[in-house]
């Protein structure tokens, strides 16, 4: 490396802390708000098309859901503005750790470790069996 | 060599993301940036530049031995020669572009500029770490043996990638009909971005989008259906550790399960998604899916490469 790489480099570190500081003040973000039980029926859709839903379960912050289909899990979890889905087996989902309202929900994934659902219950009562 | 297209253009880089960034803000062009969104792309960006230094002795190198056995003597002076690098340094980006998306090996090194859920400057800027240690430099190689001097070729790439940013906007709708038929464009790229299985697998093209035309993977951004941007799988994380190396820790763990040298093969070579018993996704797998839910779009669709196969038998 070379002094004038590292000029160079030490100056891009400036511009990006620069960058990231007027995009913070600028709030141009996708809004996202709360989920609900329709919007997450839309984007489970639009993640998992056309599996059908016995239940779904809106996080209490409205930053994700779960729902089951069949023998699956559908998870959806907020990432920033947007956010990312998996699938996992309904029994896994069932028997993930659930302490202080926040469901943990292993994804198995280095992309996707876990993810983390606030929920007033846990197994749900209605699916419980 | 003292001329790169890429550090003389860094200061234009900056100011065209506070321009987008402020038309967003004011309303004015169709901007969206997250702050750890952002931060990730410029950090995977500055991250780049670094990694490149890794394996950039060995590229030169390589180039430097395979133009000592070069077929012709091609001047840099000559207008030509620049038109002919412009077109083979495309063509050859075509083709790297393509093996970056088909083939998992390379997908890994190229995932993380497809990680963001945004598409604007600075995913531009995402740009891999693992791409020199994947190799794909190698493809350019042959034109440094047809006689192309080396430093022609990295300028002509460097221009190819300067070219790249502006196109990832979403401030910019359509370009001229002209324009849009023989070069990139923003809409081109947004369908390349774009997760929606009909959009999968699309628009390779570095400056020309007549590659795609003639190789039958071109596919036009549709007003009905909008462009959702990030992965298939898109990641939970903003850790730029996670977005350069989750796909490389995911073939070494599908590895690590291989039963067969042939599965291991399908790990490492076959299309993203790929598993033994096909219990994954890959692209043509949600493209066909899709299709068989959609029929009456799909007809109006790019055909998936199987799809072709089967129509030409």
């Amino acid at each position: 490396m070379n002094t004038a790489f590292l000029i160079q480099f030490a100056a891009s570190v400036l511009a990006v802390g620069g960058l990231v500081l007027l995009v913070a003040w600028a709030r141009i973000a996708r809004p996202t708000p709360p989920l609900d039980e329709a919007r997450a029926r839309a984007l489970i859709a639009e993640e998992f098309p056309g599996r059908a839903l016995e239940g779904v379960w809106v996080a209490t912050d409205g930053a994700g859901a779960v729902a089951r289909s069949g023998a699956a899990a559908l998870v959806i979890c907020r990432v920033g503005d947007g956010y990312a889905a998996r699938s996992v087996p309904w029994a896994q989902a069932l028997s993930s750790s659930f302490r202080d309202g926040r469901l943990r929900v292993d994804l198995g994934e280095v992309a996707a470790p876990r993810a983390v659902l606030t929920l007033e219950a846990w197994p749900p009562k209605n699916l419980a069996a | 060599m003292d001329f790169d297209p890429v550090t003389l253009a860094t200061p234009f880089f900056i100011l065209a993301i506070i321009l987008e960034i402020a038309l967003g803000r004011l309303g004015r062009a169709k901007a969206n940036y997250e702050t750890r969104d952002t931060l990730t792309s410029l950090t995977m960006g500055l991250g780049s530049t670094v990694a490149g230094l890794l394996t950039g002795g060995a590229v030169v190198a390589a180039s430097l031995w395979v133009y000592q056995h070069r077929l012709f003597d091609i001047p840099m002076t000559a207008v030509w020669a620049w038109a002919a690098v412009f077109l083979l340094e495309d063509l050859t980006y075509y083709w790297f572009h393509r093996i970056s998306h088909e083939r998992r090996f390379w997908w890994a090194a190229h995932v993380n500029h497809h990680s963001s859920q945004h598409y604007n400057l600075s995913t531009a800027l995402r740009q891999t770490w693992t791409g020199g240690v994947a190799g794909t430099w190698l493809l350019w190689l042959p034109l440094s043996f047809l006689g192309f001097p080396p430093a022609m070729v990295a300028i002509q790439k460097g221009i190819s990638l300067v070219y790249q940013f502006w196109i990832h906007t979403e401030a910019i709708g359509r370009m001229p009909r002209w324009f849009e038929a023989v070069f990139n464009t923003p809409s081109h790229h947004r369908v390349h971005h774009a997760r929606n299985p009909r959009y999968l697998d699309r628009n390779y093209a570095g400056i020309l989008i007549v590659w795609d035309r003639l190789f039958g993977t071109f596919q036009p951004e549709l007003d009905e259906e909008a462009c959702r941007y990030g992965i298939v799988k898109n990641l939970t994380s903003f850790n730029p550790l996670r977005v350069a190396f989750h796909e490389w820790a995911g073939i070494g763990r599908d590895l690590l399960k291989a039963r067969s040298p042939r599965e291991a093969a399908g790990y490492l070579f076959g299309p993203p998604g790929w598993s033994p018993d096909g219990s994954r996704e890959t692209s043509d797998m949600l493209r066909a899916q899709w299709a068989a839910a959609n029929p009456e779009a799909a007809a109006g669709s790019t055909p998936t490469p199987d799809a072709r196969s089967a129509s030409r038998a």
